[in-house]
């Protein structure tokens, strides 16, 4: 037990005491709200530039309603410059390809009468790329098509207007059967946030593991500890040495936290939504946290014991890494989604479990037995995890030079 | 008579590969022993398995007269072949981190850490990063780490190796005075002269098996004085074809030739001085060198 306390306070100590943790500390919540926030921001914003397009219909009050609906100028939209065309040959279609072509035009739309029919227009352009200005388009013409319809119905203009309008739905999360005005929007980006760093953490941790054991192995310092410790306190300490430098690190982001979501700190209250997380959410962040770093430090505990320097290790730590990526690809679904069967199955699953599991109880907090029986599957595949590790890493450490293959490593485990 | 370390009938093998083969020796408590072989003998797989690193397939590890257990590792010290400190640590951190595994105080320790570090000169770098330091003043931290708990029995695999002759005087020097002071020490090494000089009793192995096994003197005295140091001017080819000249080792500055049995060394002096101009005409015991390649080369052929 001693030497286990002195290898976790040796890894901690060399570790807190680094400037690349001060540094990190402060750097990586800024990076988090920059990769969460910054992208929808700048979805968020104008599009720059005006288009330059032909509608091409045989009905003008279409063209006219069309052109009103694009040209209305909302906030956030792009701004269009419109010609009519009432033209819907094969011949002007081809001429209007060639415009686009030469750039003298940015791109029109086919408005015959049959597409209108079929609802299914096209709209042809150089650039294809702006999904939101596709929603855009559509929306317009679908109001412009309906209020069309309703005139032919007989409705005045302005009562059209009127009857299309958009409803604007607004979200409030109910917790503990008040409602909270933190919804929609911002709760989806404090979830993915979280997930984030979670993420985050568990793999810049986990590599540091990695790391540690490998700089011990090829600096050679492994064998003079080895004359005093055993494999296993050398593991379990800096296992748990560097899982303590992780824990001490988002104990610092809590505290600042709370410090700026405190009342008269900082001054606008929108900031203060974005900091002030409930306690739920913060607890469950260190058990998830934790869990989630021992069954991972483990396994790159065992790839820097099984490889003789950083490049190699480069070559295989994908194979760790790639559960920990898979909750992120999955992040925006189980957000949506957080009760449907693939998200309840997928939190299931012990390597997704930390980032997953996390999320659904941060989302809504899902039925105690499934949050109880994921924790279950979860530590005994940790505990399986660090068995068949820490078998690794007693052999691989004192192994230098070829790196092993698969049946070599399975012939690890079974050395006594 | 007590024995510091006992090893009795120790094998391990990786795999297909044997690299200890029932190896037995035993050292005296209070001794200097030398460990030789090849590179690739099985040199650190067996000191592996004394300090409880691996634990040998078959037969048994004794020390200070008791099975192995790990809390006698605290009276030993271990220096590895490869040197090993951790690059970013500070050098008395460093020190006392490894004293304290070893179950020192940290107090004792930084005190140890800063008398040796006095003696052997790294004063000036006791607050300075590993990284920092020359490949010498790594050695002697190393060195250090292996002894700074003050134990009973020091294992050291190429303790000189790397080491400028200043300091390897000054590291002779302070393994003699912990002889006089009743501690054991295992040396493991290629480098002859080294052990010619320290060592009391030697295990020569290769391929994992011990091919010689003894008190240094009496190894020697076995192979009998029938050679020769020879210094000259001249051309000194004639004792190649010389049917008195069994084997001819040429040093540079002085040959050392082996004779054939029975050959007279007289008649080697007689032929030397009508060919050359003879400066040093020596009988001698063979030099270890010379029984180790004698040893090795014949087990190899």
């Amino acid at each position: 037990m001693r030497n286990i306390w002195l290898i976790i306070r040796r890894e901690y100590l060399e570790r807190v005491r680094t400037k690349s943790f001060l540094i990190s500390t402060l750097i990586l919540p800024l990076f988090m709200l920059a990769v969460t926030v910054l992208p929808a921001k700048l979805a968020g914003m104008k599009a720059e530039g005006t288009r330059h397009i032909v509608l091409v219909t045989s009905n003008p009050q279409l063209g006219e309603a069309v052109k009103h609906q694009l040209t209305k100028g909302k906030e956030g939209e792009r701004a269009y410059r419109i010609e009519i065309d009432s033209d819907v040959s094969e011949n002007e279609r081809e001429a209007l390809r060639n415009r686009v072509s030469d750039g003298s035009l940015d791109g029109f739309l086919w408005l015959s009468d049959d597409a209108i029919a079929k609802r299914k227009v096209t709209y042809a352009a150089r650039e294809t790329s702006d999904f939101i200005e596709d929603a855009g388009l559509g929306s317009a013409l679908t109001v412009a098509v309906m209020k069309e319809r309703l005139a032919e119905r007989g409705i005045a203009a302005a009562d059209a207007e009127n009857l299309v309008k958009d409803v604007n739905v607004e979200t409030v999360k109910i917790r503990k059967g008040k409602e909270s005005s933190s919804g929609g929007v911002q709760q989806f980006f404090i979830s993915f946030m979280m997930a984030f760093l979670l993420y985050f953490t568990l793999l810049v941790y986990g590599m540091a593991v990695m790391r540690s054991v490998l700089e011990e192995k090829t600096s050679r310092v492994m064998e003079v500890v080895l004359s005093s410790a055993t494999s296993r306190q050398l593991m379990a300490g800096k296992v748990l040495g560097v899982g303590a430098v992780g824990l001490t690190q988002i104990a610092i982001w809590i505290v600042i936290g709370a410090l700026l979501a405190a009342p008269g700190l900082v001054a606008s209250p929108e900031m203060r939504g974005w900091l002030q997380l409930p306690p739920l959410t913060i607890a469950a962040f260190c058990l998830f946290f934790g869990l989630g770093y021992l069954l991972y430090s483990g396994m790159y505990a065992a790839l820097g014991a099984m490889v003789n320097s950083e490049q190699e290790a480069q070559q295989w730590q994908f194979f760790v890494t790639l559960p920990i990526v898979v909750p992120i690809v999955m992040l925006t679904f189980v957000i949506r989604q957080p009760n449907s069967t693939v998200s309840t199955w997928m939190s299931m699953v012990p390597f997704f479990a930390p980032i997953l599991m996390y999320l659904r109880i941060v989302v809504q907090t899902p039925p105690l037995w499934q949050i109880l029986l994921s924790l279950a599957i979860l530590v005994a595949t940790i505990y399986g995890v660090l068995v068949v590790c820490s078998r690794i890493y007693r052999v691989g450490i004192l192994m230098y030079g070829k790196r092993p293959t698969l049946p070599e490593i399975v012939k690890w485990l079974r050395y006594a | 008579m007590t024995h510091t370390l006992k090893l009795q009938d120790i094998s391990k093998s990786y795999d297909h590969f044997v690299a200890v083969d029932h190896l037995s020796f035993n050292i005296r408590q209070g001794s200097v022993y030398g460990l030789l072989g090849p590179n690739g003998a099985g040199k650190t797989s067996s000191l592996r398995m004394m300090i409880g690193i691996t634990l040998p397939d078959s037969g048994e590890v004794r020390i200070f007269g008791e099975p192995f257990r790990r809390e006698l590792l605290k009276l030993i010290g271990y220096l590895p072949e490869e040197r090993g400190l951790y690059r970013k640590m500070k050098l008395l951190d460093q020190l006392v981190f490894l004293a304290e595994l070893k179950g020192v105080s940290a107090k004792d320790a930084a005190r140890r850490a800063a008398s040796w570090c006095e003696r052997l000169q790294l004063n000036d770098w006791i607050h300075k990063k590993v990284e920092e330091l020359s490949k010498g003043m790594q050695q002697k931290v190393q060195f250090i780490a292996a002894i700074l708990h003050e134990p009973e029995f020091l294992i050291l695999d190429e303790p000189f190796a790397g080491l400028d002759p200043a300091n390897a005087v000054v590291l002779k020097d302070i393994l003699l005075e912990q002889k006089k002071a009743g501690k054991t020490i295992l040396f493991s090494t290629h480098r002859m002269d080294q052990v010619e000089r320290l060592c009391d009793s030697i295990c020569l192995i290769n391929h994992g098996r011990a091919v010689l096994e003894g008190e240094l003197k009496q190894i020697k005295g076995k192979y009998g004085k029938n050679n020769v140091q020879l210094e000259y001017e001249g051309n000194g080819n004639f004792l190649e074809q010389s049917p008195l000249v069994e084997r001819f080792n040429n040093y540079g500055n002085y040959v050392e030739v082996r004779l054939k049995p029975g050959a007279d060394p007289q008649e080697l002096l007689q032929l030397a001085a009508s060919r050359t101009r003879v400066s040093k005409f020596e009988l001698v015991e063979p030099s270890l060198e010379e029984i180790f390649i004698d040893v090795v080369g014949a087990g190899n052929a």
